[in-house]
């Protein structure tokens, strides 16, 4: 069947599994900045963002069969990028602040106050020492804009748990904060 | 001690406003504000080429020598006849020439002289005997089947007149949890 | 912002609920209605802590297709189950906090198949990219099944992997052993001698002077 106009992703899915492995790239296509943000607050540069994604797309085609309903591909991709940005984050732990300050450093817009600039970079910077856990919530809160009841249903938690973890990261932050001050 | 004042981090939360802080955390709340006010949600637009990226990386990996490269296994020993029963499975690997995820075309054969029918069943056809029968072949006793599967571990038994299920003598084997043996196939 | 959270919390909500409807779908006229409520009730809480399901699901559908009376398929479940837990902390132990659910799965078919749960350890803790966890314990768990005990299946796989060849080297293994056995059959081989006689010789290629160990290939 050729043509991909309006094909769902359950038809797309299902029609690489059958071998026509070129079709992968519309989900790609489709869904590669969805969680682009996230993996970019998470990781600390859009950089980073973009090779996890890249990985990611690729782990997700290897585990493709394993996708238990092709209809909720990207729900099961986000997933895979998740635990891609949490064991990124454990791998690099010793990576030198000073390197931390590079990666961070992306080319800002021109529009945004050098002041502005400088406030987010120190803040994704006090994010990156936070737990993957503490950051994530952060993230998907004061980022992506989700609210604690929508927080805990998608990492399957309580809302008390997590605002602890983020009364926690809110302290943190503010010890951070000042730190570099 | 720098944790931030119960209240404010309800401010932080979004709970409650500026205003409904008490005059002593007014400052602590500002700093707070000025802490989210740093949080950045500029949105995030990766390369339009990352769509091509990931299919050369996949077309790569299939064509290096790697990990997921199908393995040409050696055709396993004969293992001297028992009674009926004896059984060897021939692999028949074809490193897949698309990039579709891997799988494999295995051929079963069974050397059952006295069986009057023989199914294999297994975590690929949700064991069900009757999904996938053997066919008897020239040779006298000799019944196979063959199947595309797709990587990865499988395991199974031959099912004999429907009722007797029996492992593959010369295929490893493992505890069923039921008292029986299965074999496994490793692709 | 807000169309973004809704669509992302119905994609999520979907992959639940979508999952528990997966599990009825499969097990639906393949396994007797209890069965099909113990699994489902295994299957919760087995996600709840990050277990893979789907061995539960095939376990259920095998013991019914096999005849076997549902008390016996329920002692099977929670039996498997146990294995699931103890796979997934001793895969833990080797530092991955979140161990993937197919390693997991893996490490159950490993201790199934005689390996104990410190040699799932040891060998989650030499299967560093491009050697996954998965793959080398269902090697491990077909090397076991072959009848090579458990430590020397953890000696061969660490031995192999510690001279740095692909990982197609690792997944060769079990052919390997075949290979050694009937080679030997005259001299009455076992799988174990076998597979120590691959040891070292994969020892003695790695220690060879002036060897240059290849280097593992990245993924």
């Amino acid at each position: 069947m050729s043509g991909s106009e309006g094909a769902t992703d359950g038809q797309v899915v299902r029609a690489v599994l059958a071998g026509d492995s070129e079709r992968y790239a519309e989900l790609v296509t489709r869904y590669r900045d969805r969680y682009a943000r996230y993996a970019a607050r998470m990781l600390g540069s859009a950089d980073e963002a973009e090779d996890a994604v890249q990985d990611a797309f690729v782990r997700a085609y290897d585990q493709l069969a394993q996708c238990r309903d092709p209809d909720k591909f990207v729900g099961w991709f986000f997933l895979i990028l998740r635990n891609r940005c949490f064991a990124e984050r454990r791998r690099s732990k010793d990576v030198a602040p000073l390197e931390a300050a590079g990666a961070v450093a992306a080319p800002e817009r021109p529009e945004v106050p050098v002041e502005t600039a400088e406030r987010r970079r120190a803040l994704q910077h006090a994010l990156l020492e936070l737990t993957p856990e503490q950051r994530e919530v952060f993230v998907l809160k004061h980022v992506e804009g989700l609210s604690y009841g929508e927080i805990a249903e998608r990492l399957g938690t309580s809302v008390p748990s997590l605002k602890m973890r983020m009364h926690r990261a809110y302290d943190r932050l503010r010890e951070q904060l000042r730190d570099r001050a | 001690m720098t944790d931030f004042h119960p209240q404010v981090r309800q401010l932080l939360d979004g709970d409650i406003n500026l205003a409904d802080l008490p005059p002593e955390l007014r400052a602590e709340g500002e700093e707070a504000l000025r802490l989210l006010a740093a949080v950045d949600r500029e949105p995030v637009t990766l390369p339009g080429t990352l769509g091509a990226r990931v299919l050369a990386e996949l077309r790569r990996r299939a064509e290096a020598p790697g990990f997921w490269r199908r393995l040409r296994l050696r055709p396993w020993t004969l293992v001297p006849a028992f009674a009926a029963g004896a059984a060897l499975a021939l692999l028949l690997s074809t490193p897949a020439p698309t990039r579709a995820p891997a799988a494999v075309t295995v051929r079963f054969v069974l050397f059952a002289p006295e069986a009057q029918q023989v199914a294999l069943a297994g975590t690929f056809n949700q064991w069900d005997p009757a999904a996938t029968p053997l066919v008897r072949t020239g040779a006298p006793g000799v019944w196979t089947a063959t199947l595309t599967l797709p990587a990865g571990q499988h395991q199974y038994a031959f099912v004999v007149d429907g009722a007797r299920w029996v492992a593959d003598p010369a295929a490893p084997a493992v505890d069923d949890g039921f008292g029986r043996r299965n074999s496994v196939l490793s692709l | 912002m807000k169309a973004f959270c809704v669509t992302l919390l119905l994609a999520i909500a979907g992959t639940a609920l979508g999952a528990q409807q997966d599990v009825s779908a499969r097990l639906a006229g393949r396994v007797p209605p209890e069965i099909a409520a113990l699994v489902h009730q295994l299957a919760l809480g087995a996600a709840a802590r990050g277990l893979p399901i789907d061995p539960l699901i095939q376990k259920a559908i095998e013991g019914s297709a096999k005849g076997v009376p549902a008390d016996r398929v329920a002692a099977a479940l929670r039996a498997l189950t146990a294995q699931l837990d103890v796979a997934a902390a001793a895969i833990q132990q080797a530092g991955s906090n979140r161990p993937d659910t197919e390693a997991i799965a893996a490490g159950a078919f490993a201790l199934n198949a005689g390996i104990s749960a410190k040699q799932v350890t040891a060998l989650a803790l030499v299967s560093r990219p491009p050697y996954s966890t998965a793959a080398t314990l269902r090697v491990a768990s077909t090397l076991a099944a072959m009848g090579v005990p458990g430590e020397q299946t953890v000696d061969l796989v660490t031995q192999i992997i510690a001279s740095g060849g692909p990982a197609t080297d690792v997944l060769g293994l079990p052919g390997q052993v075949m290979v050694g056995v009937s080679q030997g059959q005259g001299r009455g081989v076992t799988p174990a001698q076998a597979a120590a006689g691959l040891a070292r010789a994969a020892a003695a290629r790695a220690n060879a002077p002036g060897q240059n160990k290849p280097k593992p290939q990245h993924p």
